[in-house]
């Protein structure tokens, strides 16, 4: 680990006094765009339930469809020749039985892969995931793009068709407006003389040589996290694959006309995916696209700057206190983002001690709900801090036995309660006590609430695949439920905790889980005055009757 | 539950066939009815020569196997081109020649619109060379008149031949 330990304060560094990210409003149209994600995030967890829904995939759908792209690639590259390229395709077309499809399977495949990490780039935005430590995920993101981009641009001109023709034609005439060739690239196409087979030795070359930079910047785009997932839920993989493997063979792409530089581009299929550009590109001088193109590449990169909150109101990292780590390492293996690691004392005491990395620290307080002495956390959302909000929020009034009360995290249906959007409506009335996420709770605080007297206590989680700490929700799982570290006591009535899955526009969701976990308080409560039924008493009997 | 799973299939399907929609859209980035006429070639160029004469002072300073008491740059002359397309002029245009020194060849290459059928054109190549044009043997005026004929669709290439003569390359010129 590069950070060292004489880089942090020994003092734990003042809480904010400002709502933590996730409340502060964001811009109008990025709002918008927030509640248009969530409604569609909405839709596609009633249709396809949140475990496959595939907006909360789109990062490992692209992976996905690299594997693809490599595998049918490789097959493609059995029997493509850089002597007859637009020839050799055309008799990869003739093998009906396997080559059209695998073809059409690596070109939909491709298509897919940009979709999908739009998508991905799109949700990363919208949700505020692109500053600070995520940063270096960004620009590696936008750097993956690019290079698909380029890379489907060279697969194309492999083909050598009208749309091929065109694209080299077009990209010859881009790159020849850079003052770094001593011939114009553009004279390769003239028509004057056959394009030569180097040229297309070159282009197959980088082809194959383009997904391996993927891969490199594939891994430095995850490097930051701890256990990514790379891969899509198994049924949700091999449904995308199935379905695109249909469409390959029951629509498969046509092969256009052969390239002929003598003639303009005959009308032909292009991909818009691929070819976006292209329309407005050939209405303009290079330069423009250069400049354009350039302007546009540097408002993305300049995305994490541009979203970074001020300092003021950046939520600050997390920060161990020495005196209460017991340097079990639970903090250390959950943290989402490998921003802890564990070092020797110097404070005269045996053992480790956490050591936060601000740098990689994105505050989302997963540590704080891992630690069970609530030494470590986002300064004011520590397990001491949410203990002390508890004790505020049951200052106020003290729950009774057929109420529910709902710990909410910010970011998911709750969230959008405590903007007002749903009212109470959704909580059916019932308290909320939100918390920044679901992962930084601490199970005393549910303790605390259950032992205040509330009827029932509903975690109201955002679905776990789309947690904006990543592995938030599992983490709290599987203290809750399976003993991990810092779990729920065992003295807790865990009958009285429920958990619920509902994102930002499920607020029915969350409804009827109020509902569900408020009909069964009664039911316990009903359940408690039978037992507490006392028949001497209450039933008037005389005791002394014969 | 039966809507619901139908739905989910519907929208599967629905997504797997915009992609593939968007994959395949059918496209016409032709010039319709109109042809183009090309301009490629390469020009071997008009050598410049600007010199001067060193100073004693000059020649003291330099290692004594470089004291040549002239001092040269070389570049090639720019050439303007202009074109008329149907008698109207569609370029003018000053072609500087290639590398960071200006002493690569000279390079046109552009495509210009036309109408398909006949089309008078008109070419004409020629080096802007000044003092110190050292043209030896390379031709400092290439020029073309004449009328191409060319199809809706197609390209008629504008070139230089073995001889270092514009030609046009495709059928129908007369």
């Amino acid at each position: 680990m590069m950070y060292s330990r004489d880089a942090q304060d020994r003092t734990p560094p003042a809480p904010r006094a400002e709502t933590p990210p996730a409340t502060r409003r964001p811009p109008a149209a990025r709002s918008l765009g927030l509640r248009a994600l969530a409604r569609l995030d909405a839709a596609f967890n009633a249709l396809y339930g949140w475990r496959f829904n595939p907006l909360y995939h789109s990062g490992a759908l692209v992976v996905a469809c690299f594997v693809v792209l490599l595998a049918t690639g490789l097959y493609l590259l059995l029997f493509y020749r850089i002597g007859a390229p637009h020839a050799s395709v055309a008799a990869i077309e003739a093998q009906w039985w396997g080559g059209r499809w695998i073809r059409g399977l690596h070109r939909y495949a491709s298509d897919l892969a940009i979709v999908a990490a739009v998508v991905h780039g799109a949700r990363m935005f919208l949700q505020r995931r692109t500053w600070g430590p995520r940063a270096l995920a960004w620009v590696s993101g936008v750097l993956l793009l690019g290079v698909f981009l380029v890379c489907g641009w060279t697969g194309y001109v492999m083909v050598w068709d009208a749309h091929g023709h065109l694209l080299a034609v077009e990209g010859a005439r881009i790159l020849d407006a850079l003052p770094v060739f001593s011939e114009p690239l553009g004279r390769a196409f003239t028509g004057e003389e056959p394009v030569p087979a180097a040229f297309f030795f070159m282009n197959l070359f980088a082809h194959i040589a383009l997904p391996v930079g993927v891969a490199l910047v594939l891994w430095v785009h995850v490097s930051r996290l701890a256990r990514p997932q790379l891969l899509p839920p198994r049924p949700l993989l091999w449904g995308t694959v199935g379905l695109f493997a249909v469409a390959a063979v029951a629509w498969p792409p046509a092969l256009g006309p052969e390239a002929d530089l003598l003639r303009l581009p005959a009308p032909a299929e292009a991909d818009w995916v691929y070819g976006f550009w292209l329309p407005a590109a050939r209405a303009v001088p290079a330069g423009w696209v250069w400049a354009a193109g350039g302007a546009a590449v540097a408002a993305v990169l300049f995305v994490p700057a541009l979203t970074k909150p001020r300092k003021a109101k950046a939520p600050p990292p997390s920060w161990v206190n020495p005196r209460h780590c017991t340097g079990c390492e639970q903090c250390f293996e959950d943290c989402p983002y490998e921003a802890i690691s564990m070092v020797e004392r110097d404070d005269g005491r045996e053992g480790l001690v956490g050591l936060v990395d601000p740098a990689r620290c994105v505050s989302c307080g997963v540590c704080a709900g891992s630690c069970a002495p609530m030494g470590v956390g986002p300064p004011g959302r520590t397990g001491r801090d949410q203990l002390a909000g508890v004790k505020a929020f049951l200052a106020e009034a003290a729950p009774g036995p057929r109420e529910v009360v709902v710990v909410g995290c910010l970011h998911g249906a709750t969230g959008a309660v405590a903007a007002g959007s749903n009212g109470s409506r959704a909580t059916a009335g019932a308290r909320v006590l939100r918390v920044g996420c679901v992962g930084n709770l601490h199970t005393s605080v549910l303790e605390y609430l259950v032992r205040a007297g509330a009827g029932g206590v509903l975690v109201a989680a955002c679905p776990p695949r789309d947690c904006r700490s990543r592995e938030g929700v599992k983490w709290f799982h599987e203290r809750l439920d399976n003993g991990r570290e810092a779990e729920l006591q065992e003295r807790v009535d865990r009958s009285r905790i429920e958990v619920v899955y509902a994102a930002a526009g499920e607020g029915r969701v969350l409804r009827r889980g109020v509902e569900r976990c408020r009909s069964r308080a009664l039911a316990m409560e009903e359940a408690a005055a039978e037992r507490d039924f006392d028949v001497g008493a209450d039933c008037d009997l005389d005791e002394t009757a014969p | 539950m039966i809507a619901r799973r139908a739905a989910a299939v519907f929208v599967a399907v629905a997504a797997t066939a915009a992609v593939a929609w968007l994959s395949r859209l059918p496209s016409d980035f032709g010039g319709g009815a109109g042809a183009t006429i090309r301009l490629s070639w390469r020009a071997a160029g008009v050598p410049v020569e600007d010199c001067r004469t060193r100073t004693e002072e000059e020649l003291a300073a330099l290692p004594v196997h470089m004291r040549s008491p002239q001092e040269c740059t070389r570049a090639l002359a720019p050439f303007e081109l202009a074109v008329a397309l149907g008698g109207q002029p569609v370029v003018r245009d000053t072609v500087f020649p290639k590398g960071a020194r200006g002493d690569r060849p000279v390079y046109v290459f552009r495509d210009l619109p036309a109408a398909a059928g006949r089309v008078p054109l008109s070419i004409t190549f020629e080096a802007l060379a000044g003092e110190g044009a050292q043209p030896g043997d390379a031709p400092t005026r290439y020029a073309w008149d004449g009328v191409v004929e060319v199809a809706a669709g197609h390209v008629a290439l504008v070139t230089l031949d073995g001889e270092g003569k514009l030609v046009v390359r495709t059928p129908g010129v007369r």
